[in-house]
């Protein structure tokens, strides 16, 4: 008892853990907050995998074409975006099953991405860090928030954006109409399928970006397996997270660390199960699923295809 | 405001149906026209119109004396028409002011709806709180809300659809005064569509009584009475058909009803909605071998509910089902089915058939043990009993193995109806039968619910056709907001009686 | 009328809603259906190439690698036929929940699983003979459909829908299957027969393991002949049995079904089990059949199958007879890949095909039910 107990105190006065944490968590974040917009207007996108996948391939492939970081960010928005486009225009205008277009996606930009990397070889480095003074001499966890590559500081301003085009604009406003009722929504003169490609863009742009900062301020190179199924996870948070914006980044910050004590915790010395600890963020998903069925809420209307005239 | 609005000769058909038929009605500024009739009488399709959701055939539209075209609700929201729905058009779980922000164009300034809604709300009484989450408001709370919504629009003609059908009498008194106040002092027009004679009599200047599409009768109000309305509504040409069945004799020989078997009881019946609302309060009836009762009324008033428990859909929160004597369990899947109960469904896409499936497997839907071994399907068996079964009920289709969708809707509904049949029950519930189906169509299931009857089977018949009830049953209730509120026979049926019980007036 | 129906998603939303349907036009008109298929084909093929030639390789010697890899080759139909085995088997089990109107995604983890318990069944419980591949297996349909029934149990008694707990069971079950490979107590092999760095099960006796034939210089494992007959199985259960029909029902329409009498939960959970239970068996399959992993668990050992074979599934349109043929299809791709390295272009290429290969499939149904809604909503002439 006292082993877990002197454990918890180590990992939470350790710089480098907050560090690790904070860098999944923010990995996650970029992906969760699209996602959870798209999510607001009813759909619900297995492709946020190849979203963040095609955004890490495009911006090591951006940055080593034309050699800036930004050029690579760039590239990766529009990445995210295109793959984005396809889940959007073959579920919301096609009519077909959103769930088929996503898995397949994450197959094919898998593919693509992979095949590609080893033919073209794109060569980066790690992007490097600015340092915010004052902010990042706060004790434990100023080095981890504000003392990192520009790449990361771009979720501060991205999250508060997000909760203000959901919440503040009457695009967001249609876009939770599209999601709770569409019936009433196009009754009201919404064009509900347009609404929900859009938020899928958003989710797109958001998840190119968190695959920038990914490959070019987390890993540094690209691989294959960069994103290795951590995508889903950024879907998750959103469920987790009751489809609140806050509980989305709280769900991502739980998660983020998580994943990070496979690196965190053998660096203070501790060797605890690896498998058992990474499958910890799902278990908790499905049990806070189960248990808290009736609080957690969905939009009325996720996941449900609007065509009108059938019910 | 602005001026009048006129509909002249207008006309609308879906295939051979012919929902509106050279409807003529004006609405004039300052006044509360009513518009009367039952279900299928016609009048939501004629609001839709007049709102821009359906594109008449025939007829003109003109306001202030000029023709107008309404293609879509936009076109009529320009031209100054609002609609009041029935089934309301909010977003449960968003605020009232976001709902009543919603469908406009431009930014969005939430201070500035808010002081409208509050504006609207002081102008007119229909006090409500911007900031309340609609899901959380009573019912007649979201009314006021789609009426703000409605008024944002200052709309010069409004349309109300079936108000106060989900509203207490208080909460109708109020609407009614809202109502007043609106038109007259601002010299709006209303149209207020309604089943029910009392808000008629209550709210309006004068009234367009409407059946089977078209126009029969136009009244002021204050001229007319609930009987008059009543007997318009429900029509003399049924009257006629009543004089012919009150002196009658039945053509097939009735076992003797009276000291037959009850083959179904529903004792104190109630279902609750997910959301609390009531469905059916406290419904009782019951049903004899041989004999046929019709439940009459209006849409609405928990037929639906009534059917989806009797077809194992709907699970009762308080009440007993009783078929042949025995308690059945409800809302269990198929135990209505095993115990005997068949039903023709108001709505057999959504409860009767399985349109992807072959014509032989939707007659076997019910019971396919019995035409399998030992859980394989005797394909032989299926097709031959499928084949004497077409035969029997002259289903017109391309083969057993056609898909069901390949078949026409009156075809549809023999099958649902072979079916049935041929599983021998005891009970059989026939709900709107008829609906949607051609003369010959109709007389050919009036027949074969006759027949069953005759055959010893208790028949519940379920119909807004208040011919069909007439035509068919032995014993007539007529059922009102889920409870039964009137029971005649036959013989003793009176019209008058009838329409009022309709109307929602226990007499 | 027209004489049979496409449906043009498969599974629907978590909620059941049923898919829209489309009618298969006329006969002049089917003309023109083939050729959208053609044309959707052709395009992903040309995708493909146009990729290739990009990256500075050749087309054509990718594509010839690929026949070489597959089919050309000597003895390269048997390799073919080993990894189309469970793909079929899973794209059967998932054909069968979708008929009920679940959207089962799991099959990663189900057949992960049910290569796990395969596993431990047969090098842990220190049984021979010739009756423990039929016990291996057993352990397979057990492993996977118990982890599918987790699914089920959350889906019908919590309200979880079923899209995302089978896929969040895809990762636990990674998880899951890599902490018994750590462990000598679950599926490690004792340290004699591995290398210390190695995290593998042992491997398979010669006893247990699944029969090879050899056909015309082609080996493989029997289950093929097991996998094509499960299909003929599958195919009829649908059809021809009280069980199948009534699955149906419930899949087409829910509140029928339960007025019929199959109640959601019975009949929807028992399709959940089947489902998961032949992913499990596509493991125990693969690990005694000898493609894969030499007749050893190790990590990562379902290396896409999972998801492959519910592509198949859903490519092949709920049919379970065009699921062969599919299955075969996508284990050309796979065993195709190997020889593509050869020609200098990465062999990841494959996914590529075979990603754009579904997408195009997917595209002819979609159009085809929009113009049929398109062509409804004219002759009625209003927005309703």
């Amino acid at each position: 008892m006292i082993d877990v107990l002197s454990a918890i105190g180590d990992v939470l006065t350790s710089e480098a853990a907050y560090l690790n944490a904070l860098t999944f968590a923010v990995f996650l974040a970029f992906g969760a907050t699209g996602e959870w917009v798209a999510e607001r207007s009813g759909t619900l996108s297995i492709s946020v995998e190849a979203m963040l996948l095609g955004g890490a391939f495009a911006a090591a492939l951006g940055t080593a074409r034309f050699g800036s970081v930004a050029a690579g960010l760039a590239c990766a928005i529009a990445a995210g975006v295109v793959v984005a486009s396809v889940q959007a225009n073959m579920s919301h205008r096609l009519a077909a099953n959103q769930f088929v277009v996503g898995l397949t996606l994450n197959i094919l930009v898998l593919g693509v991405a992979s095949f590609l990397a080893s033919e073209l070889k794109p060569s980066i480095r790690k992007a490097g860090t600015q340092r915010i003074p004052l902010l990042a001499d706060i004790p434990l966890v100023g080095q981890a928030l504000f003392d990192r590559t520009w790449l990361f500081y771009l979720i501060y301003p991205l999250v508060p954006a997000c909760w203000w085009l959901v919440f503040r604009t009457r695009w967001g406003l249609e876009l939770r109409a599209a999601g709770e009722n569409p019936q009433s929504a196009d009754v009201s003169g919404i064009d509900v399928n347009k609404r929900r490609r859009q938020g899928i863009y958003v989710a797109g742009a958001t998840c190119g970006m968190g695959g920038a900062y990914l490959v070019l301020g987390a890993v540094g190179q690209f691989e294959d397996s960069i994103v290795g199924g951590r995508g889903f996870i950024a879907l998750i948070a959103v469920i987790f997270g009751g489809w609140t914006l806050r509980g989305t980044l709280f769900g991502c910050l739980l998660f983020g660390s998580v994943l990070s004590f496979r690196l965190s915790l053998p660096a203070l010395g501790y060797q605890l199960n690896g498998d058992l600890l990474a499958s910890l963020p799902f278990v908790v998903t499905i049990l806070a699923m189960s248990l808290f069925a009736s609080r957690v809420r969905p939009p009325v209307a996720l996941a449900q295809p609007f065509i009108r005239g059938l019910k | 405001m602005s001026g009048t609005v006129r509909l002249e000769g207008v006309s609308k058909h879906y295939g051979r149906v012919r929902a509106c038929d050279a409807v003529d009605l004006t609405l004039e500024p300052g006044r509360i026209h009513g518009v009367l009739g039952e279900n299928g009488a016609g009048k939501s399709t004629l609001m839709k119109i007049l709102i821009g959701l359906v594109v008449p055939d025939a007829g003109t539209i003109s306001i202030g004396g000029e023709r107008v075209a309404l293609r879509d609700p936009l076109d009529a929201a320009r031209h100054g028409i609002g609609m009041v729905h029935q089934h309301f058009s909010l977003v449960e779980p968003l605020r009232v002011w976001e709902n009543v922000a919603l469908g406009e164009a431009g930014a969005l300034r939430p201070a500035a709806v808010r002081a409208r809604i509050a504006e609207l709300s002081e102008r007119y009484g229909l006090d409500v709180d911007p900031d309340a989450v609609v899901g959380d408001l009573p019912v007649g709370m979201r009314q006021r809300v789609e009426i703000i919504k409605c008024l944002r629009r200052d709309p010069s003609i409004l349309i109300f659809d079936e108000p106060t059908s989900v509203l207490t009498p208080a909460e109708s008194s109020l609407l009614f005064d809202t109502l007043r106040h609106v038109v007259v002092s601002e010299g709006r027009a209303v149209a207020l569509v309604s089943h029910k004679l009392d808000e008629i009599l209550q709210a309006t200047d004068e009234v367009t009584i409407m059946r089977q599409g078209r126009v029969v009768d136009h009244v002021t109000t204050a001229d007319v009475d609930a009987a008059t309305l009543a007997a318009s509504m429900v029509g003399r040409a049924v009257s006629l058909r009543g004089d012919r069945i009150a002196g009658a004799v039945p053509e097939a020989a009735a076992t003797d009803v009276e000291t037959a078997a009850e083959v179904l009881r529903l004792d104190d019946v109630t279902v609750r909605s997910r959301d609390g609302r009531i469905l059916l309060d406290e419904l009782s009836l019951s049903v004899r071998a041989g004999e046929i009762v019709g439940v009459a009324g209006v849409e609405g008033n928990g037929q639906r509910p009534l059917a989806d428990v009797l077809s194992s859909l709907l699970p009762l929160s308080e009440g007993r089902v009783f078929v042949g004597g025995e308690q059945v369990a409800t809302g269990k899947a198929g135990a209505m089915a095993r115990a005997g109960v068949g039903v023709i469904p108001e709505d057999r896409h959504d409860s009767g058939v399985v349109l992807e499936m072959t014509i032989a497997e939707n007659l076997w839907l019910v019971n396919p043990s019995a035409i399998a071994r030992a859980g394989v399907l005797d394909e032989g068996r299926m097709r031959a009993g499928a084949e004497r079964l077409i035969d029997e009920f002259e289903i017109s289709c391309a083969g057993p193995d056609a898909p069901m969708y390949s078949l026409s809707g009156g075809n549809q509904q023999r099958v649902v109806l072979a079916r049935e049949l041929s599983n021998e029950p005891q009970v059989l519930i026939a709900a709107q039968p008829t609906r949607g189906l051609d003369v010959g169509a109709i007389e050919y299931m009036s027949d074969r619910l006759r027949k069953a009857a005759a055959d010893g089977v208790g028949v519940l018949l379920i119909s807004s056709e208040l011919e069909e009830i007439l035509d068919l049953a032995d014993r007539i209730l007529v059922i009102s907001d889920g409870r039964i509120i009137g029971e005649m026979d036959r013989h003793e049926a009176d019209l008058g009686r009838i329409g009022l019980l309709m109307g929602g007036q226990a007499a | 009328m027209s004489a049979e129906s496409i449906t043009t998603g498969t599974a629907g939303a978590p909620t059941a809603a049923r898919p829209p349907r489309v009618r298969r036009p006329e006969y002049g008109q089917l003309a023109g259906v083939v050729g959208l298929y053609v044309a959707c084909i052709g395009a992903a093929l040309a995708l493909s190439a146009l990729l290739v030639e990009v990256t500075g390789g050749s087309s054509v010697d990718v594509f010839s690698a690929l026949l070489n890899g597959s089919i050309r080759g000597d003895g390269r139909i048997g390799a073919t036929l080993g990894v189309a085995v469970p793909l079929l088997l899973v794209a059967l089990g998932t054909i069968l929940s979708n008929r009920a109107g679940l959207v089962n995604i799991g099959q990663e983890g189900q057949l992960y699983i049910g290569a796990a318990c395969a596993a431990y069944a047969g090098t842990k419980l220190g049984m021979h003979g010739p009756h423990v591949v039929v016990l291996v297996l057993l352990a397979g349909i057990v492993g996977g459909a118990l982890w599918a029934g987790i699914a089920g149990l959350l889906k019908y008694r919590r309200n979880v829908p079923e899209v995302l707990s089978t896929l969040l069971l895809v990762t636990i079950a990674s998880q899951l299957v890599g902490y018994g490979l750590k462990n000598q107590w679950l599926l490690l092999a004792p340290a004699e027969g591995r290398s210390n760095r190695q995290q593998v099960s042992r491997q398979l006796s010669a006893d247990t393991r699944l029969p090879r034939v050899t056909w015309f210089g082609n080996q493989f494992p029997i289950s093929v002949f097991l996998a094509i007959a499960l299909a003929l199985l599958v195919g009829a259960v649908m059809v021809r049995t009280v069980w199948g029909m009534r699955l149906r029902m419930l899949g087409h329409n829910r509140r029928t079904a339960q007025r019929a009498g199959v109640a959601a939960s019975r009949y929807g959970g028992a399709a959940l089990l089947v489902s998961g239970g032949f992913a499990g068996l596509a493991g125990g399959a693969m690990l005694a059949g000898g493609d894969f992993g030499n007749y050893t668990l190790v990590p990562g050992f379902a290396s896409q199958i999972g998801w492959t074979g519910l592509l198949v599934a859903l490519v092949s349109r709920q049919r379970a007879a065009l699921a062969i043929a599919m299955a075969f299809v996508f284990a050309c791709l796979r065993t195709g890949s190997s020889f593509v390295a050869s020609t200098g272009v990465e062999r990841r290429i494959t996914d590529v095909v075979q990603g754009l290969l579904v997408l195009a499939l997917l595209v002819p149904p979609a159009l085809l039910f929009l113009r049929q809604r398109r062509r409804a909503q004219n002759a009625a002439g209003d927005r309703t």
